[in-house]
C-alpha cells in the first residue's frame, strides 16, 4: 500500500490550494460586495442594443455615462427586453441585466479617463455593437 | 471475442440492425460526421474573426449567430455524447462479459432519434446560442428555427436518456455473474456514472424546453416578464442539468484514457479502486456546483459560497484520475503509438483546464472571466483538449479492431503535432483575450483595441492549424479504412504480452484493490 | 485470442463507398432543402414576441401628396469606434440635414446605408424612441436591418402640419445621432403645388377678375393695369365651390383659367376655364365658371392665350 501514499498527498496538496481559493474569494467577496453607505446611484437601464443612464438628479446620458473621480456610485440596473450584462471592463463592474429583477453592482473610479461599457450577455443581433463610454472626471 | 458479426452484411442490414457492434459503428460514424460539420462551422468563426470590421467572411451577424449556435449544439449533442455512446455500446457488452445490451431494439431506436433531432437542428439554423437564454429565446428568436431547435433536442434528451437506461440495465443487471462490480473496467464504470447522471440531469432540461416552447407560443409565461415569470428560473433549470451534463460528456473520454493507457504503458492500472471511486464522487458532487454559471446573474452571497465550494469539492476526484493515469505511466515500458499520444496530451490539456477553471470558480474572478473568451478557452481546452483527444485516441485504438486494418502511423503523427499545437494556440490565446475583456458571442470587435486584434489573429492561425489537424485525421480514417495496410488482429500495435483487447493483467491481482 | 481461423473481415472500398454515398447525399439532400428555403427558416417572431410588440404600435398614415416634391438623400453614416451615429456626415453643417417642407409635398427620401453596422429607416412623429413609424416610410425594420450598401426609397406625405423626425429604427440609433428633423408647415409660401381634386365642402366663393390691357397692347393684368388692385391674390379654402365671373373690356380677345403652372397655359386644373385660346371671350364678353376649389397651394390664374400670362395676365390664386 505504500504507493498510495503519493495519491493521498496529492489530495491533500490539491485540498489546501482550494481551500486556500475558497476563502480568500469569500474575504474578497464579502469585500467587494458592501456598498458604501454614500454611493451614489446611477439607474441602468439595458435593452436592445444600447445602453442609458440615469443620475440621481434625473439627468438621462445615453450610452456615455460622465462621473466623477473619487465617489462611489452604485449600478442600478434595469432590463427592458432581454437578458444583457452590463459590464466595464477596466473596473471590473460586472452584473448580469435581467428583466422583472433590479441588480446591483459599485464601484469607485479613482483614475480619469474614458473606458468602455459593453455587454457581455448575448441579446441578439448587435450584441457586439452594444458599446458605451464610461468617461471619469476629476472632481473639481 | 468478436467485435464484428461473422459474414459481411449489406449495408442496410448493418444499418437497420440491432446488434450493439452495429449500433456503436452508427453511432461513431454520424458522430465523426457531425464533428467535420461542426468543424467547418468553428473554421468560418474563427477565419471571419481574423478581421475586425465586419463582412470580411460572413455577411451579417444574424448569419454569425446562428453559426455559433450550431456549431455548439452540434459539438455537445451531435459529436460529443454519440461518440461516447458508440464506443460504449462496442465495448460496454463486451467488458461486462453479456452478449448485447440489455435493450438492442431501444438501442436502436435511441440511436436513430440522433440524426432526426440532428437534421431539426441543421434545418432551422437557429440564432439563440446553444443555451438559448430567456427572454431572448422567448421574445426574440425568430420561428420556426427556434421552436425546430427545441423538438431536436427534445428528441435527442429522450435519445439520451433510452441509452442511459440501456447502459444501465446492461452493466448492472446483465454483466457476467462471475464478474464482481468492482472489477468491471473502468470504461463501463465511466459510462455508468453518465448514465446514472444523465436520468437525473436531463429531466430538468427536457421541462425547461417544454417551458419554453408554451412560453415562445404566448401561452405559458414562465420564464416571460411580462407575463409574470422569471428569466432566471430558465437559467436554474438549464444549468442544473448542464453543469452534470459537461461531466457526462467528459467522463467517457477519461473512461476511454483507462483503456489506453495501462494498455499502452504496459503496465497494470495503478488504482481500479480509486478510478471507480473518482467517477462516483464526481458523479455526485457534478449536481452541486450549477450556480457557478450564474454568480452574476443577482444571486446573494451565501447562495453564491454554497456553489463555489460545490465546484471546488469537485476537482480532487479530477486530480485522482490524473494522479492514477501518471501513476501507470510511471516505470512503464511505453509505446507511444498514436493512440497512448492523444491520450497523453489529452491528460495534458485536461490539467490545465481544470487550473484555469479554478479561476472561474472563485466568485470575485468569475466577474473578470465570465461571458468573455476565457470562458470559450477554458471550456474549449476541455471540450477539444480532453474530450476530443480522447475521443481521437480511442478511434485510432478501435480502428484495426472495426476495419481489419491499420491507419497510417505517420499521418496521425502529423494529426497530433496539429492538434496539439492548434489546440494549444488557439485556447490557450482565447484565455488571455478574455482576460483582455473581449466578450463572448460577439460577431466584431473594434479595430482599435489592438491586443485584441493580435489575440484574435494569434487563435485564428491556431484554429487552421488544428483543423489541418482534423483534415489529416479525415484523410487517415477515409482512406485508410478501406485501403489501408491489413492489421495482425491478435495485437495491432505491437505491445506485446498479454495486453491486447480484452485485457486481462498478467498478475490479476494488481487490478482491483 | 489468436486460435481462431475465421477469415477477419476487413472493410473494402465498394462497401466504404457505399457508406459515403449515404452519408454525403443525406448532407446534400439536407444542404439543399436548407438554403431552397433559406428565408423561411427564421422568418417570423414567435407569438410571444409579437403580442409584446403589439402592445407598442399604432399606425400613423400619410397624406395626400398635392405639393411639390422634395428629394432628400438620407445615407446612414458611424464613426469607426461605433460611438458616433449621423445622417450623411458625421459632422458640420451636412450632418442630420434639417427638411422644410409643407402639407401636402411629396418627400422623397433615398436611403443608404454607408456604414459599416445594421440601420433600418423610418420617419415618426414621436419626439423618442424608434417609433411608431408612419405606414411607408420604412425601409428596413429593426428585426430585418439594411446591410451595409444596402439601401432604398421611402417616401412622406404630412397629412398635418408639425415636427416628425426621420430616423433610424433600430434601438438606441436615433438616441446616438441617427434622427434628423422634418419641419412641415400649413402650405402657403410654395411656388408650385400639384393640383389634386378635393370634394367639396359646401363652401361658396365668388371673385369678379376682368381683363385689363395697356392701349399699346404692352401691358397685360387683372382687374388694373397697375397699382394694389393689379393681379389680386384669390384667396380660397380647400373645397370652397368657387364662382367666378370673367369681363372682357379689352379689345382683345382672353381666357380664363387656373393653372398649375403659371408658365403653362395648357396645365388648366379644376375645370376651371372660362373660353379656351381656341375659342375666347371676344372684346366685351362675359363668362362665368365655377368649379371646386382643389388641394391647398399657391397656384396661379392666368389669361390663357399664349404669351398673355407672361406679358403680366398671372395672379396667384391660394387655396388654402
Amino acid at each position: 500500500m505504500g504507493h498510495d501514499t503519493a495519491e493521498w498527498v496529492m489530495v491533500g496538496v490539491i485540498i489546501a490550494i482550494l481551500l486556500y481559493v475558497g476563502v480568500d474569494s469569500w474575504v474578497v467577496q464579502k469585500e467587494v460586495e458592501e456598498v458604501p453607505a454614500d454611493a451614489e446611484t446611477v439607474k441602468v437601464i439595458g435593452q436592445q442594443w444600447f445602453w442609458s443612464f440615469e443620475h440621481q438628479d434625473g439627468t438621462k446620458e445615453v450610452n456615455t455615462l460622465h462621473l466623477k473621480k473619487g465617489h462611489a456610485y452604485n449600478f442600478e440596473i434595469y432590463g427592458k427586453d432581454v437578458m444583457h450584462s452590463f459590464n466595464i471592463p477596466d473596473w471590473v463592474v460586472f452584473e448580469d441585466v435581467v428583466p422583472g429583477h433590479v441588480n446591483h453592482a459599485w464601484f469607485a473610479p479613482d483614475q480619469v479617463g474614458e473606458f468602455p461599457i459593453q455587454c457581455r450577455e448575448y441579446c441578439g443581433l448587435l450584441h457586439y455593437n452594444m458599446r458605451g463610454s464610461l468617461v471619469v472626471e476629476d472632481t473639481p | 471475442m468478436v467485435l464484428e458479426l461473422k459474414k459481411p452484411r449489406p449495408i442496410w442490414q448493418i444499418m437497420f440492425s440491432t446488434h450493439h457492434t452495429d449500433v456503436g459503428l452508427l453511432y461513431l460514424v454520424t458522430g465523426l460526421a457531425f464533428l467535420f460539420m461542426a468543424g467547418v462551422l468553428a473554421m468560418l468563426i474563427r477565419t471571419h474573426l481574423f478581421f475586425p470590421g465586419q463582412n470580411f467572411l460572413i455577411s451579417d451577424s444574424v448569419t454569425f449567430n446562428r453559426i455559433f449556435t450550431v456549431h455548439g449544439l452540434t459539438m455537445l449533442f451531435l459529436f460529443a455524447l454519440p461518440v461516447a455512446n458508440g464506443i460504449g455500446n462496442y465495448l460496454v457488452p463486451i467488458m461486462v462479459r453479456y452478449k448485447d445490451m440489455a435493450y438492442p431494439k431501444l438501442n436502436a431506436i435511441a440511436f436513430w432519434m440522433n440524426p432526426i433531432g440532428g437534421a431539426l437542428l441543421w434545418l432551422g439554423f437557429s440564432d439563440t446560442s446553444w443555451v438559448s437564454y430567456a427572454p431572448y429565446s422567448v421574445l426574440r428568436a425568430p420561428g420556426p428555427a427556434a421552436d425546430m431547435m427545441i423538438f431536436g433536442l427534445k428528441i435527442l434528451g429522450i435519445s439520451s436518456i433510452l441509452s442511459s437506461i440501456n447502459f444501465i440495465v446492461t452493466i448492472l443487471k446483465c454483466k457476467h455473474p462471475d464478474l464482481p462490480l468492482r472489477k468491471v473496467p473502468l470504461f463501463a464504470w465511466s459510462m455508468l456514472t453518465v448514465s446514472l447522471m444523465t436520468l437525473v440531469a436531463m429531466p430538468s432540461y427536457a421541462a425547461a424546453l417544454i417551458m419554453l416552447l408554451t412560453d415562445r407560443l404566448g401561452v405559458s409565461g414562465f420564464f416571460n416578464p411580462t407575463a409574470g415569470g422569471d428569466p432566471i428560473a430558465y437559467l436554474h433549470l438549464f444549468w442544473f442539468t448542464f453543469h452534470p451534463e459537461v461531466y457526462i460528456f467528459l467522463l467517457p473520454a477519461i473512461g476511454m484514457m483507462y483503456e489506453l493507457i495501462p494498455r499502452f504503458a504496459r503496465k497494470p492500472l495503478f488504482s481500479q479502486g480509486s478510478g471507480v471511486f473518482a467517477f462516483v464522487m464526481l458523479g455526485m458532487i457534478g449536481f452541486a456546483s450549477w450556480g457557478h454559471h450564474m454568480y452574476s446573474t443577482g444571486m446573494d452571497f451565501t447562495t453564491k459560497v454554497v456553489f463555489m465550494i460545490g465546484t471546488l469539492a469537485a476537482v480532487p476526484a479530477s486530480g485522482m484520475h490524473v494522479f492514477n493515469f501518471l501513476a501507470t505511466m510511471w516505470g512503464g515500458r511505453i509505446k507511444f503509438a498514436a493512440p497512448m499520444k492523444f491520450a497523453v496530451g489529452g491528460i495534458a490539456l485536461f490539467f490545465s483546464a481544470g487550473a484555469g477553471g479554478v479561476l472561474n470558480s472563485a466568485m470575485p474572478l468569475d466577474f473578470i472571466s465570465h461571458g468573455t473568451y476565457w470562458v470559450v478557452g477554458h471550456m474549449h481546452l476541455f471540450l477539444t483538449g480532453t474530450i476530443a483527444f480522447g475521443f481521437v485516441g480511442m478511434v485510432y485504438y478501435i480502428f484495426p479492431f472495426i476495419t481489419g486494418r491499420m491507419y497510417n502511423e505517420k499521418l496521425a503523427n502529423i494529426h497530433f503535432i496539429m492538434m496539439l499545437w492548434g489546440t494549444v494556440q488557439v485556447f490557450f490565446t482565447q484565455h488571455l483575450l478574455g482576460l483582455e475583456g473581449m466578450p463572448r458571442r460577439v460577431y466584431d470587435y473594434p479595430a482599435e483595441y489592438s491586443s485584441w486584434v493580435e489575440l484574435n489573429q494569434i487563435a485564428t492561425v491556431g484554429a487552421w492549424i488544428l483543423g489541418g489537424g482534423f483534415v489529416a485525421f479525415l484523410i487517415n480514417l477515409l482512406y485508410y479504412s478501406s485501403k489501408g495496410k491489413e492489421a495482425n488482429m491478435d495485437d495491432p500495435f505491437g505491445i506485446g504480452g498479454k495486453y491486447y483487447y480484452p485485457h486481462t493483467a498478467k498478475n490479476p491481482h494488481h487490478v482491483g484493490y | 485470442m489468436s486460435h481462431t481461423d475465421e477469415p477477419i473481415l476487413r472493410t473494402s472500398p465498394a462497401r466504404f463507398g457505399k457508406l459515403m454515398a449515404i452519408l454525403i447525399g443525406i448532407m446534400v439532400v439536407g444542404g439543399v432543402i436548407f438554403f431552397a428555403n433559406y428565408d423561411y427558416w427564421n422568418s417570423y417572431l414567435p407569438t410571444a414576441g409579437k403580442i409584446q410588440e403589439e402592445g407598442t404600435e399604432h399606425k400613423v398614415a400619410q397624406g395626400t401628396a398635392t405639393g411639390k416634391t422634395i428629394e432628400v438623400n438620407a445615407n446612414f453614416v458611424e464613426s469607426s469606434d461605433f460611438k458616433t451615429y449621423a445622417f450623411n456626415a458625421l459632422s458640420g453643417s451636412d450632418r442630420n440635414p434639417e427638411i422644410n417642407a409643407h402639407v401636402g409635398d411629396k418627400i422623397v427620401f433615398h436611403v443608404k446605408n454607408a456604414g459599416k453596422s445594421f440601420h433600418a429607416f423610418g420617419v415618426t412623429a414621436s419626439k423618442e424612441g424608434p417609433g411608431p413609424v408612419i405606414d411607408g416610410t420604412a425601409v428596413g425594420t429593426a428585426d430585418n436591418p439594411l446591410k451595409p450598401g444596402k439601401g432604398g426609397d421611402a417616401t412622406f406625405v404630412a397629412s398635418a402640419p408639425g415636427e416628425y423626425y426621420y430616423i433610424c429604427v433600430v434601438p438606441g440609433h436615433r438616441e446616438l445621432g441617427m434622427e434628423g428633423k422634418i419641419e412641415i408647415t400649413a402650405a402657403g409660401a410654395a411656388t408650385e403645388s400639384t393640383a389634386a381634386e378635393v370634394k367639396p365642402t359646401g363652401n361658396k366663393v365668388e371673385f369678379t377678375m376682368s381683363f385689363e390691357m395697356s392701349n399699346d397692347f404692352k401691358t397685360y393684368a387683372f382687374n388694373a393695369l397697375s397699382g394694389p388692385d393689379s393681379n389680386p391674390d384669390i384667396k380660397v379654402k380647400s373645397g370652397d365651390t368657387v364662382t367666378i365671373h370673367v369681363k372682357n373690356p379689352t379689345k382683345s380677345f382672353h381666357a380664363f383659367g387656373v393653372v398649375s403652372d403659371v408658365d403653362n397655359p395648357q396645365s388648366v386644373i379644376w375645370n376651371s376655364a372660362v373660353a379656351t385660346p381656341d375659342n375666347p371671350l371676344k372684346p366685351g364678353k362675359d363668362g362665368d365658371v365655377t368649379f371646386v376649389a382643389g388641394a391647398p397651394g399657391t397656384y396661379h390664374y392666368i389669361c390663357t392665350v399664349p404669351g398673355h400670362a407672361t406679358l403680366g395676365m398671372q395672379g396667384k390664386f391660394i387655396v388654402q
